[in-house]
């Protein structure tokens, strides 16, 4: 990104959007915008960060997270933090696992099909033209032919099997289960990216969740915001945006963020939020806009991502190498399903303090059974899912009382896994074992997690049942869009920043429509 | 627990950097007195002792020259330390390392006697130029030595040590002698040296003037937050020459004391850490933990008993065999930092408050017998204490998680634990970044320690 060269706006100029957050749902808008001639400013709460700034040391290595504090409480409290939650310039793209899976059209569908949840107010083959503009974008590498999917290409050839990967394929062989190595938003050749300069090919030092060292793994920080500085926009890197004003109208007129402790307003002709599934409701609800019929901050959802982890011979070391090389997608509607929708299986490969927390976490464990787990850890190999999770009355995002280093209140979380998350998660625990003990494992060892934030401020037909249209678009302020997954208004197997990032190319289109 | 090659070797050794006019053999005697105890080792600097002839005395060619000199033999724990000059020197050779930005590993305390200090050295004008006139006309004269030692001595040498002391100032180059004076005491180092958070010792003598023990906390309390001083009485600056025996046994208990706690890091994973595949910030962040605990900590958010007892849990929820790192220490000094994972309970006030709010919690209820505590910590995790107090069952056991993870996470954060589970990714660093090229099961690559298990590949198999 040529920050030197980039354009900047004055505060007193009238800029055509701002946009709020530089990650999946921002940066695509922003440079797609900007290549039509906007005048855009994207904000972001975090900083830069150059390659030599990240570090594959667990510890050190949550900078590129966002780590002020937020509140979970329910039966299930999902756990934020690493697990979930980017801050930079790049959002949760410089941390994300870049696992790539395209958005299943019977998910985009659920309630036609189940009667349960929300059916997307999208046309499935629209969204999935996106979907494969994303991919071209920021380079998507995977197998070619796709089982689930033949008319399916990819440009690049798959990340290397690592050892996790090749003992899950070993299971699915024995049971009959279809898998093929996972499309990954990383690079296997280098590639010449536009507007940014060379990205290199994955060094399989496992590190993804680290930040990539290599650029081979994409985020919005090597693709798309690149771009748009090359198209006109201006990022301001480390401006938490606390305040939006309205004119007279009920129009947002101007934000207003706080920049080295300096409050900052810009005034632009429309809005666009892109902090994701926990910001974007945040600051609605502290703002007190886009709410009038209550819906933001409902319907939060997170995914099922149960583990299983096998205990083999030999050294698995699955920190090595692309940490979720295999996927199989048969579990996407098993025959025996008691529940609606389905989930995506990828093997695993983990560092050593992610797995530590979810032995303690996920699996309770303390004492002389969790160091020996530890010393045991080189010797496993995992198996998770990414399964669907469908809207519930009880399960969303309120302030707190405590407020943060901005003075704005904290979120507060509330997730309780639901009878059809339940039913998912026995199913796909059963899977998983039988797929690891079918691989060969000496013993195995359930561990609970859930991940990604989604939902909050759902994309709705019917104004009364979500926050914004169609379109993106706020049901009760009309220059006021929301780009991110806070808007999925079902959960949808698939990892979510491919189907955010097209969501945000189809949202700039409609935006530029409206405007037109 | 890594095994000492011998069993008759001391358990750490000690590198030593000479005074202005002195030479490694200035370190003889305390190392003598130490023997067994403590395996002393004196490095000659460019200009001094047996590298008299060296060209370039500067104080960055005499850092690069003692880095180079630990590269090759510093292994297993070992310490660092300085005489007067060599006080200054030691200082930037440690910060570099706790940087990561020497190709070493393994620093675990310093030894400084009468040090001259990472800021310029406070010495009066008239005698600088008295002492830089005795280098004008080449070497040092015997009369010259002579006076150095009478103004550096507070009662006479033995006559060995005297002649020693002689012969090295009449050895030193006399562009050496200068390059200290003129610059190298000059130099303000404080910025780049910082604060060096490990331990230390200093030994300064009360018959010394600017550099005596009752100037040195003055200068180096804020460069050193751990350092124990020890005052030397009828001492003068010439520590190592005058009060060998005295030093030593100081050292002797220091080393007990302060250096020899906690895990080892095995020499072939500190080889790997201070090797070229592990990034400068990565090396700096894992010499840090490497460093030994305070033994003396001072909790900064927990009080004492809370700290105890925070141990006590830490001692039940991660067990660790032979020297143990202080878990309870290093999370209070994290929460301290205002460190937490991003989120917390909803039900649990802010991490400090809980913390404190738990272990009271806990405390009501704890067995004086540690036979007994195993069974209450597991009804308190699991969530059917009868303690009462500030948190409630639900709450002290969500606590308890957070707490557990907390530990677990500093435990595998210091690199002899990355070791104990075989975990190297943290060498996938350097120019061109390298990351793994063998990826499959039961194998390695030939870089790897051997004990992170499997067999490397080799020929048209790898």
């Amino acid at each position: 990104m040529n920050i030197e060269r980039m354009q900047t706006f004055d505060t007193a100029e009238t800029v055509d959007v701002v946009v709020v957050g530089t990650g999946a749902g921002g940066a695509p808008l922003t440079a797609e915008l900007a290549r039509r001639g906007l005048s855009v400013v994207a904000l972001e709460a975090g900083r830069h960060f150059a390659l030599d700034d990240l570090t594959p040391d667990e510890t050190d290595a949550v900078e590129i997270n966002w780590m002020s504090e937020r509140l979970s409480g329910g039966d299930d409290p999902t756990a934020f933090g690493p697990n979930n939650s980017g801050r930079g310039v790049g959002g949760s793209m410089l941390h994300w696992g870049a696992f790539t899976p395209r958005p299943d059209r019977r998910d985009l569908a659920l309630r036609t099909e189940t009667g349960e949840g929300r059916d997307w107010p999208v046309d499935p083959d629209e969204l999935l033209s996106y979907v494969e503009r994303v991919e071209g974008d920021i380079g998507v590498s995977g197998p070619t032919p796709y089982p689930w999917d033949p008319s399916r290409t990819y440009a690049y050839g798959p990340a290397r099997r690592n050892a996790p990967a090749n003992l899950v394929a070993r299971g699915c062989d024995a049971l009959g289960v279809r898998w093929a190595d996972a499309p990954a938003a990383v690079l296997t050749r280098a590639r010449l990216q536009d507007h940014h300069g060379e990205r290199g090919a994955c060094v399989n030092c496992g590190e993804c969740h680290q930040g990539c060292r290599t650029d081979a793994k994409a985020s919005t920080a090597n693709t798309y915001l690149p771009a748009a500085v090359a198209a006109g926009a201006e990022i301001r890197a480390e401006a938490m945006v606390h305040g939006i004003e309205l004119d007279a109208r009920g129009r947002v007129a101007a934000v207003v963020y706080r920049q080295d402790g300096v409050d900052v307003r810009q005034r632009c002709r429309s809005l666009v939020l892109a902090g994701g599934g926990v910001e974007t409701p945040r600051l609605l609800l502290h703002t007190g806009l886009a709410n009038d019929n209550g819906q933001v901050g409902r319907n939060f959802l997170a995914h099922g991502a149960t583990q299983v982890w096998g205990r083999f011979d030999e050294p698995v070391r699955g920190h090595r190498g692309y940490p979720s090389s295999l996927i199989s997608e048969d579990m996407m509607r098993p025959a025996d399903a008691d529940f609606a929708g389905g989930y995506l299986v990828q093997s695993l490969g983990v560092m050593p303090l992610t797995f530590s927390t979810t032995l303690v976490r996920g699996g309770g464990l303390w004492g002389r059974e969790l160091m020996q787990r530890l010393e045991q850890a080189r010797f496993m190999a995992g198996i998770g899912i990414n399964a669907e999770c469908l809207p519930s009355d009880d399960n969303r995002l309120t302030l707190a009382d405590e407020t943060d280093e901005f003075g704005i209140p904290r979120a507060r979380v509330t997730f309780t896994a639901g009878e059809n998350e339940k039913a998912l998660d026995r199913h796909a625990t059963a899977f998983m074992l039988r797929v690891m003990e079918a691989a060969g494992a000496r013993e195995t060892m359930v561990l609970a997690r859930t991940a990604h934030t989604i939902g909050t401020c759902r994309m709705s037909a019917d104004p009364s049942d979500g926050v914004v249209d169609a379109d993106g678009r706020s049901h009760e302020i009309p220059n006021l869009w929301i780009c991110d997954n806070s808007v999925f208004p079902s959960a949808i197997a698939a990892n979510p920043a491919l189907t955010i990032m097209a969501l945000s190319l189809r949202t700039a289109d409609r935006f530029l429509a409206a405007a037109a | 627990m890594p095994v000492r090659e011998r069993e008759d070797m001391p358990p750490v050794t000690l590198y030593l950097l000479h005074a202005l006019g002195a030479s490694s053999g200035s370190f003889d005697r305390v190392a003598a007195h130490l023997d067994a105890r403590v395996r002393v080792e004196g490095i000659d600097l460019p200009g001094f002792g047996a590298l008299a002839d060296a060209p370039d005395s500067s104080l960055e060619t005499t850092v690069d020259h003692v880095v180079a000199h630990l590269a090759r033999h510093a292994r297993g724990r070992w310490m660092l330390g300085g005489h007067s000059m060599g006080g200054k020197i030691t200082a930037l050779v440690a910060a570099r390392i706790l940087r990561g930005d020497a190709p070493l590993s393994g620093l675990s305390g310093l030894v400084l006697m009468a040090p001259s200090p990472p800021r310029p050295e406070p010495m009066d004008e008239e005698r600088r130029a008295r002492m830089l006139s005795w280098a004008a006309d080449g070497s040092l004269s015997e009369q010259d030595a002579e006076t150095f030692i009478d103004q550096n001595t507070a009662e006479p040498l033995s006559p060995d040590a005297h002649r020693e002391a002689l012969a090295d100032l009449q050895r030193t180059s006399p562009s050496a002698w200068r390059a200290w004076l003129e610059t190298g005491s000059r130099v303000d180092a404080s910025a780049e040296v910082g604060m060096l958070d490990l331990p230390v010792l200093v030994l300064a003598g009360t018959d010394d003037d600017d550099l005596g023990a009752a100037a040195q906390p003055g200068l180096l309390a804020s460069v050193y937050p751990r350092a124990r001083f020890v005052a030397l009485d009828d001492t003068g600056h010439v520590i190592p020459l005058e009060r060998a025996s005295e030093a030593a046994d100081a050292i002797a208990r220091f080393v007990d004391d302060e250096v020899l706690l906690g895990p080892v890091v095995p020499d072939d994973w500190a080889a790997l850490i201070a090797g070229d595949r592990v990034d400068a910030r990565v090396r700096g962040v894992l010499n840090r933990r490497a460093v030994p605990d305070d033994r003396g900590y001072a909790p900064e958010v927990l009080d004492v008993a809370q700290l105890t007892l925070l141990r006590e849990i830490a001692d039940l929820v991660v067990p660790q065999d032979g020297p143990a790192i202080d878990l309870a220490a290093r999370v209070d000094a994290q929460l301290a930092r205002g460190e937490g994972d991003g989120w917390r309970n909803a039900d649990l006030p802010p991490d400090p408050e809980a913390y404190r709010a738990g272990l009271d919690t806990l405390a009501a209820v704890w067995p004086t017998d540690p036979a007994e505590r195993g069974e209450v910590l597991r009804a308190a995790i699991d969530g059917t204490t009868d303690a009462t107090g500030p948190l409630d069952a639900t709450r002290l056991k969500a606590w308890l998680e957070d707490a557990r993870n907390d530990l677990v996470r500093q435990w595998l954060a210091h690199p002899a634990s990355m070791a104990r589970v075989g975990y190297d990714g943290f060498a996938t660093g350097g120019s061109p970044l390298r990351g793994y090229v063998e990826v499959r099961l039961g194998r390695r690559e030939d870089w790897e320690p051997a004990g992170v298990g499997g067999t490397v590949a080799t020929g048209d198999a790898a």
